[in-house]
């Protein structure tokens, strides 16, 4: 994981949203420096390059510090391709999802992109022309060294936009709990082991808070109880955070994984918020 | 038939005793540690032929009639629970913990499943006679039945061991519940063909009835499981709740009951599946979870087990050669299959002898096995009581043997070593750091500079003083085992504590660069050793190692 990303790509299209995501990733490109590669999957014909021209003009980019990159074919194998190629530290793509014609299409392309991509993913939700930047970080941690360095980077990340908010959280989940609890008889019941568990769990997530030093942005931590993957999930999308930072480092995607979704698979599969994932 | 009042009048005479008695006796064994499930068998034991039908022969026979409408109302009861009890079993199961844990899970499940079944299958299909074979045509099955009896486990006892060993959120513990889960899912499975091949396939072939099973688990756990995850946030918002969703579960689950024994095999299969796919919903909270079992384990649960004990007579019924068999190849099979998978799975030896006690217990879900074959006349009486045996066996010797291999249990108190206790008289923090480092690493055989070297970064980077005279130099560094040594020193040294108080018991912890939790774990079991701040300054006042922790273990 570099930081701040060196080069940025983007798998630009020209769905309704595409001019507005190409504006999100110029405030990027800014905000960290950084060199910029379009991807574009189509035939470069005249009529497309020059809708490409006026959409990088009107956005504000330099139009000679901007490589594009036409590809044909699979979009999402090609895109995956590239991003290797080019040496891509963060790939922008949008959701689509709330396209509903190229929906299916397109939001598989996006989801290939996710699991699939060798370099970090940031897969903006809704883009905006006005790119306001991120103000409200969530990050999800299992306290290993890889989901360290994913809250690290988001924190610089978080100080770069002048957040206001940054929340850790951390999933518990104990499967047969509550067979479990009614073996040990009446004296117990599930919620109170939960509740015994939270606490252990949120004094550890405090000490893992305090070992990481980070100064500037005030941090919240939760401990959240649930399926773990889609308990992050559900708080990211009902607390209206702007970015939701996951570590993709360790996790290799399996075709098991999609049929019983479990930790990042959920966020992948039902977009909370706009989703970074660093690799 | 109908029942005449004196029927309804002996009917609820008689669950209404059998519930008092499994409540008693469940109560007193929970008391003491050990599964209400072993007390509930018991009080039916008593209840039975075994005792009070030997006892007092003519109020037993009013009580528990053979052959009259109350029989019938009472059996009608002892299914409806059975199928309440696999379909609760199935909410528990989640597919993805079997997903997540991958390769060690599956390991673990298959072997636990493939060497128990090998030996029994073998035994019983080669000496029938000697495991006590029913009928001699149905030798097929009955080895598949006695293979399947032996690889079945229990996710209810054994998550309840793991969470009195204080293992349940670990690793060890998480595989071991996923490799649980996978084997009841096969087991079931497995065990449903077996039926099938022995009982009433209502009309259709066996073929027949072999494609619509596994067309059904797969409609059931692919397709339905979506469908179900979206109609519970609908219900649970839209109806009473827990009503709404309770009657969901249970309702879902007797219709997938029906239909499986529709086709031919056991309703109890339907059951399991629909609870699966039930509880595999994210929506599905916790609270419904607890609800369910509360009701079926106080009520249903009792009656089933209560039931067993009716059944048949423990005493007429015992073989000790069988029951040595079965015990020995269940502890063989179950102990060794999961020991080797775990082991390829690369897990070290004792984890994967604790994983392998750790899913022997079979509980609950072998009797539910065990009275089934009997009912289909698949096994001899003699038989279920092995069964039976062995499953209490099982379950209450699983813990004491996990126990036993997971001994080296990394928590602050095991870790703590006499030798490493020092009273000291330094006035600089890196001085005590240093010689802390030096007692461990010549304790340790280590590299004591490199391990410095760390310890200081660490310390530059954030002062570890905490509070009430505490401080907390730590490292990640290269070993295999966490180790701590203490100094108390006479004055205090500033390690920049947020009370402002000088640090006068410095804790140095080294943990393996690979264990990030353990290092959190021990930090805070540290941290709130020193809340009090009376109970520090008692602690400061020992003079000697013993003293101090012996005052530190019981602060």
């Amino acid at each position: 994981m570099h930081f701040p990303f060196k080069k940025l790509g983007l798998a630009l299209t020209f769905s309704p949203t595409g001019f507005a995501l190409l504006k999100e990733t110029k405030r990027l490109k800014e905000l960290f420096n950084s060199e910029i590669v379009l991807i574009h999957s189509g035939k470069k014909d005249d009529e497309s390059e020059q809708k490409i021209g006026e959409m990088i003009d009107n956005s504000g980019l330099a139009k000679q510090s901007t490589e594009i990159i036409w590809v044909q074919g699979n979009p999402a194998n090609e895109i995956l391709k590239v991003t290797k190629s080019k040496n891509v530290d963060l790939l922008i793509a949008g959701a689509l999802e709330k396209e509903p014609v190229l929906k299916y299409y397109l939001g598989s392309v996006a989801r290939k992109i996710m699991r699939e991509a060798s370099s970090s993913v940031l897969i903006i939700e809704s883009p905006s022309e006005a790119a306001a930047g991120f103000k409200k970080f969530c990050v999800s941690t299992d306290y290993s060294q890889d989901s360290e360095s994913v809250i690290k980077l988001s924190y610089q990340f978080a100080l770069m936009e002048n957040a206001h908010e940054f929340i850790i959280v951390r999933d518990i989940y104990t499967p047969g709990l509550s067979s479990a609890a009614m073996e040990s008889g009446s004296t117990s019941n599930a919620e109170e082991v939960i509740s015994i568990f939270q606490k252990e769990e949120e004094e550890k997530l405090n000490m893992f808070v305090r070992e990481l030093n980070l100064k500037g942005i005030p941090v919240i931590v939760k401990c959240l109880y649930g399926r773990e993957g889609w308990a992050e999930r559900d708080f990211v999308q009902n607390n209206n955070i702007d970015i939701f930072a996951v570590n993709g480092k360790t996790k290799k995607f399996y075709f098991f994984d999609r049929l019983f979704p479990n930790e990042l698979e959920f966020s992948i599969k039902h977009l909370p918020s706009n989703l970074l994932i660093l690799r | 038939m109908q029942l005449t009042s004196e029927n309804i009048v002996t009917f609820l005479l008689s669950i209404s005793l059998m519930l008092l008695s499994a409540k008693l006796i469940g109560e007193l064994f929970n008391k003491i540690g050990q599964p209400a499930v072993v007390g509930e068998i018991i009080a039916g034991i008593i209840l039975g032929p075994t005792v009070f039908g030997s006892l007092l022969p003519h109020t037993y026979n009013w009580l528990f009639p053979q052959n009259n409408g109350v029989k019938v109302a009472l059996d009608g009861i002892v299914n409806l629970a059975v199928i309440m009890l696999l379909l609760v079993s199935g909410l528990e199961v989640d597919l993805s913990v079997v997903v997540k844990e991958g390769k060690t899970a599956f390991l673990t499940g298959v072997m636990g499943i493939i060497i128990p079944f090998a030996l029994g299958f073998t035994a019983a299909y080669f000496f029938p006679h000697l495991l006590g074979i029913k009928d001699d045509n149905l030798k097929l099955a009955f080895a598949l039945f006695i293979g399947i009896a032996l690889s079945i486990s229990a996710l209810p006892v054994i998550v309840k061991t793991l969470m009195d060993l204080g293992i349940f959120k670990t690793e060890i513990g998480y595989i071991i519940v996923a490799a649980a889960m996978f084997n009841d899912i096969v087991g079931w499975l497995i065990f449903s063909i077996i039926l099938s091949m022995i009982g009433a396939n209502n009309g259709h072939t066996f073929n027949q009835t072999l494609i619509l099973l596994i067309a059904f688990t797969l409609f059931v756990l692919l397709i339905l499981r979506k469908i179900i995850n979206k109609i519970i946030p609908w219900i649970q918002k839209n109806l009473n709740f827990p009503g709404g969703v309770l009657n969901f579960i249970l309702i879902l689950g007797f219709l997938s009951a029906a239909f499986t024994e529709y086709i031919g095999i056991h309703a109890i299969f339907g059951s399991f599946i629909m609870g699966i796919a039930i509880g595999d919903s994210v929506h599905i909270k916790e609270r419904t979870k607890e609800i369910i079992q509360q009701f079926i384990t106080n009520i249903f649960a009792p009656l089933f087990f209560v039931s067993i004990g009716l059944t048949v007579n423990f005493i007429t019924n015992f073989n000790f050669l069988i029951v040595a068999v079965i015990l020995i190849f269940a502890f063989f099979g179950k102990v060794i299959g999961c020991g080797i998978g775990a082991r390829f799975a690369g897990l070290n030896k004792n984890d994967s002898l604790a994983v392998g006690f750790g899913m022997n217990s079979r509980g609950a879900m072998e009797i539910i096995l065990g009275i089934l074959a009997f009912q289909y006349g698949l096994i001899h009486a003699n038989v279920f009581v092995a069964l039976v045996i062995m499953a209490l066996v099982t379950s209450v010797s699983s813990a004491p043997f996990m126990k036993y291999f997971l001994k080296v249990k990394e928590n602050l108190l095991n870790i703590l070593s006499p030798n490493l206790v020092l009273f000291t008289n330094f006035t600089d923090k890196n001085e005590v750091i240093k010689e802390l480092v030096n007692q461990v690493s010549k304790n340790l055989k280590l590299n004591s500079d490199q391990i410095y070297r760390e310890v200081i970064e660490r310390e530059n980077s954030i002062p570890t003083g905490i509070a009430n005279y505490l401080a907390i130099p730590h490292a990640r560094v290269d070993i295999s085992r966490p180790a701590i040594a203490i100094a108390i020193n006479k004055k205090g040294i500033d390690f920049e504590a947020s009370d402002g108080t000088p640090s006068r018991i410095i804790f140095l912890l080294l943990t393996p660069k690979s264990k990030n939790e353990l290092q959190l774990k021990l930090l805070v079991e540290i941290v709130n050793k020193f809340k009090d701040k009376q109970k520090v300054e008692q602690l400061l006042l020992s003079s000697n190692t013993t003293d101090f922790i012996s005052m530190f273990k019981n602060s």
